[in-house]
């Protein structure tokens, strides 16, 4: 274990957490305004095809964020609509939206695999930079672009959140919906705006596993890590700082998951894979969820 | 008085039916929604729905096949309606089935007496699994006010790791490849009734499952108080129910049925716990039990998504249109389901205010 071991291992917790805080910063904004995101998932699992899809129609991996991102708003539409305007129930809206997510991905997989289209995407990296930037940039560029983006919209979101007028009005749309209406708020915008800025999110996490990770599509290929974003959240008590710890935290699992495939020796792999769930039970056990927004998962009805 | 409780019954009945109604319209829709999926893959669409329907059916396996699925789903289903009822979402079911069929593995494994014996245990095993599984989740609910919605996630996943953990390691078939438990011994395998009919067991029990829910929820006094409890619980609990025993009772009765799936699938279907093993049953629960609604509508929205099921296999086979479309069918209804609900909701407040 030299200098090299140590260098890849915390890459490869960076690859495997950068889709979690997207995935976790877009149930966050969400639980702040006062909406359980368990649709996040399925955003993720479209955003991941879109961003292959984008990538390898268009030949740049750019245009795969940007699919993603179209994606993402048109699964934020579906939800906004759903839980924030009629409302109907989040939880229940959010399982039979990854179902259909789960479906009408692989279904068009299917469909493409079928007609011949190869959806080996082109990784995203930076360019070369040239000029006298080189030497700064080319180190740098060892940390892939969407996990800069990652993390620093962490830091934007930590900062918009806590320390800012617009942030505490949206965390106190996720407090008390009711009394924000009443204070003049437009709960329902709020919400809208976190669920398309959640589902997003939760399409680049998605672009993040395809574009920066595993260069290709497979049916169901989320397999859950929009929940992991999801625990990540709770784990981390709905702080964005927090919940970047949570997120490499839950990264450095599947990244010493797979070296102990890789090594084939030790404790059974599966092990380590189920450490961010049994974390975060323990945490919740420890903690309580007296921290969470108390308006989450309540649907507002004006009047 | 009587008046009043005729006008209660009435408007009992008015809102069963239009929740029937709607969830009739819901699935209507999605089909008609998967008849234009069809035709963009480039298929017929009658003959390929019709090759589905047809091939949920058509040979002894298929059948077999069909109707365990139903089994599973059935079971999944009130593992979810009935702990909803109380107000408790279960979202669990599926780590609760894998657990159940884990535990089946264990006792068909380890355990050498009459076959007679070690079946009995096995599904003694996998009820009680099902049971321990939702314990966490639930404890935190009561103990610690935990939305049992993130918790039973969280348990679903660990779950299947362990899972996996158990059927690559000590658990292994010695002579796989893969990660599966040995084969269920023939003499430990449930065997279908009548003897070579190709009708599970399990569906028997599933089936007199459902109709003692039904009579559970419906005319007894727990099925009241289960009410009472999910619908009101400051309220139920001020009017002398036990609330917390209530709503761990519906919990456990839930968790345990989803355990059971686990068990009959494990023991009369697939023989073998392996690396998907399971399906997606335990989740299909949510969809069957919401557009369900009650017992007797989770035995027939499980029994169309048993069909389509099995039947998307043989559709993909026979027509090329992926199999994938049934998650499509299996979420797109709750959505359009739910969508009416609210709208229909929304309505009839506007109405109201004027």
């Amino acid at each position: 274990m030299d200098a090299n071991w140590w260098l890849d291992f915390l890459l490869a917790v960076l690859r495997a957490a950068t889709p979690l805080i997207f995935c976790a910063l877009g149930v966050l904004a969400c639980e702040r305004a006062g909406i359980l995101n368990i649709g996040v998932e399925g955003s993720m699992l479209a955003g991941a095809l879109a961003a292959v899809l984008g990538a390898v129609l268009t030949g740049d991996p750019w245009f795969g964020v940007g699919a993603a991102i179209v994606t993402g708003l048109m699964a934020g539409l579906v939800l906004a609509g759903m839980t924030a305007y009629l409302p109907a129930d989040q939880i229940a809206t959010g399982i039979a939206f990854n179902l259909v997510s789960i479906g009408i991905t692989s279904f068009v997989y299917r469909l493409l695999l079928d007609r011949g289209v190869g959806l080996m995407a082109p990784s995203l990296n930076w360019g070369p930079a040239g000029g006298w930037l080189e030497p700064i940039t080319a180190r740098l560029a060892v940390i892939p672009p969407l996990t800069w983006l990652a993390v620093i919209l962490v830091v934007v979101s930590q900062v918009l959140l806590f320390s800012t007028g617009p942030g505490l009005l949206w965390r106190s749309v996720g407090e008390s919906a009711r009394a924000a209406h009443a204070a003049g708020l437009g709960v329902l915008r709020v919400r809208s705006a976190a669920l398309l800025g959640g589902s997003v999110l939760g399409a680049l996490g998605g672009a993040a596993l395809t574009l920066g990770w595993v260069p290709t599509f497979v049916d169901n290929m989320t397999m859950g890590r929009g929940f992991i974003g999801l625990a990540a959240v709770y784990f981390g008590r709905w702080r964005p700082d927090l919940v970047l710890f949570a997120c490499l935290l839950f990264g450095a699992g599947e990244a010493l998951a797979f070296r102990a495939q890789a090594a084939g020796a030790g404790l059974n792999p599966y092990y380590y894979l189920m450490l961010p769930y049994v974390l975060t039970l323990a945490a919740v056990a420890v903690v309580g969820m007296a921290m969470g927004p108390r308006d989450a998962g309540k649907p507002f009805v004006r009047g | 008085m009587r008046l009043a409780r005729a006008g209660d019954r009435l408007r009992r009945l008015v809102t069963t039916r239009t929740s029937i109604t709607l969830a009739g319209v819901s699935l209507l829709l999605s089909l008609l929604a998967m008849w234009v999926c069809v035709y963009v893959a480039g298929a017929d669409p009658y003959h390929a729905l019709t090759a589905m329907f047809r091939g949920a059916f058509q040979s002894r396996w298929a059948l077999t096949s069909t109707l365990s699925e139903w089994v599973a789903i059935t079971l999944s289903g009130l593992a979810v309606l009935i702990p909803y009822r109380a107000g408790f979402f279960n979202v669990g079911g599926q780590g609760q089935l894998e657990m159940g069929g884990l535990a089946a593995a264990v006792v068909i494994i380890y355990f050498d007496a009459a076959p007679a014996l070690v079946m009995a245990a096995a599904l003694a095993a996998c009820v009680l699994a099902g049971a321990v599984t939702v314990g966490l989740p639930l404890l935190l609910r009561l103990g610690r006010g935990a939305s049992e919605v993130t918790t039973t996630i969280m348990v679903n996943f660990a779950a299947l790791r362990l899972m996996y953990a158990m059927i690559t390691g000590p658990l292994q078939d010695p002579g796989a490849w893969y990660g599966t438990t040995p084969i269920v011994p023939s003499a430990l395998r449930l065997q279908s009734f009548p003897a070579g009919s190709g009708i599970p067991v399990g569906l028997f029990v599933a089936v007199g499952l459902a109709v003692g829910a039904w009579w559970l929820l419906n005319s007894t006094v727990f099925g009241l108080h289960l009410r009472a409890v999910g619908g009101n619980r400051p309220a139920a609990a001020a009017a002398g129910i036990p609330a917390e025993r209530v709503l761990i009772k519906a919990v456990l009765l839930g968790a345990a049925l989803a355990g059971l799936a686990g068990g009959f699938q494990y023991l009369g279907h697939t023989f073998r716990v392996a690396e998907g093993w399971s399906k997606t049953w335990g989740l299909v629960g949510i969809p069957v039990a919401l557009l369900g609604g009650s017992p007797l509508g989770v035995l027939l929205v499980g029994f169309l998504f048993a069909v389509l099921e099995t039947g998307s296999r043989s559709m993909q086979a026979l027509t090329g249109v992926p199999a994938a479309l049934v998650f499509m069918f299996q979420g797109l209804p709750v959505i359009i389901y739910l969508a009416l609900g609210a709208g229909l909701r929304r309505m009839g407040k506007a109405a109201d205010s004027k």
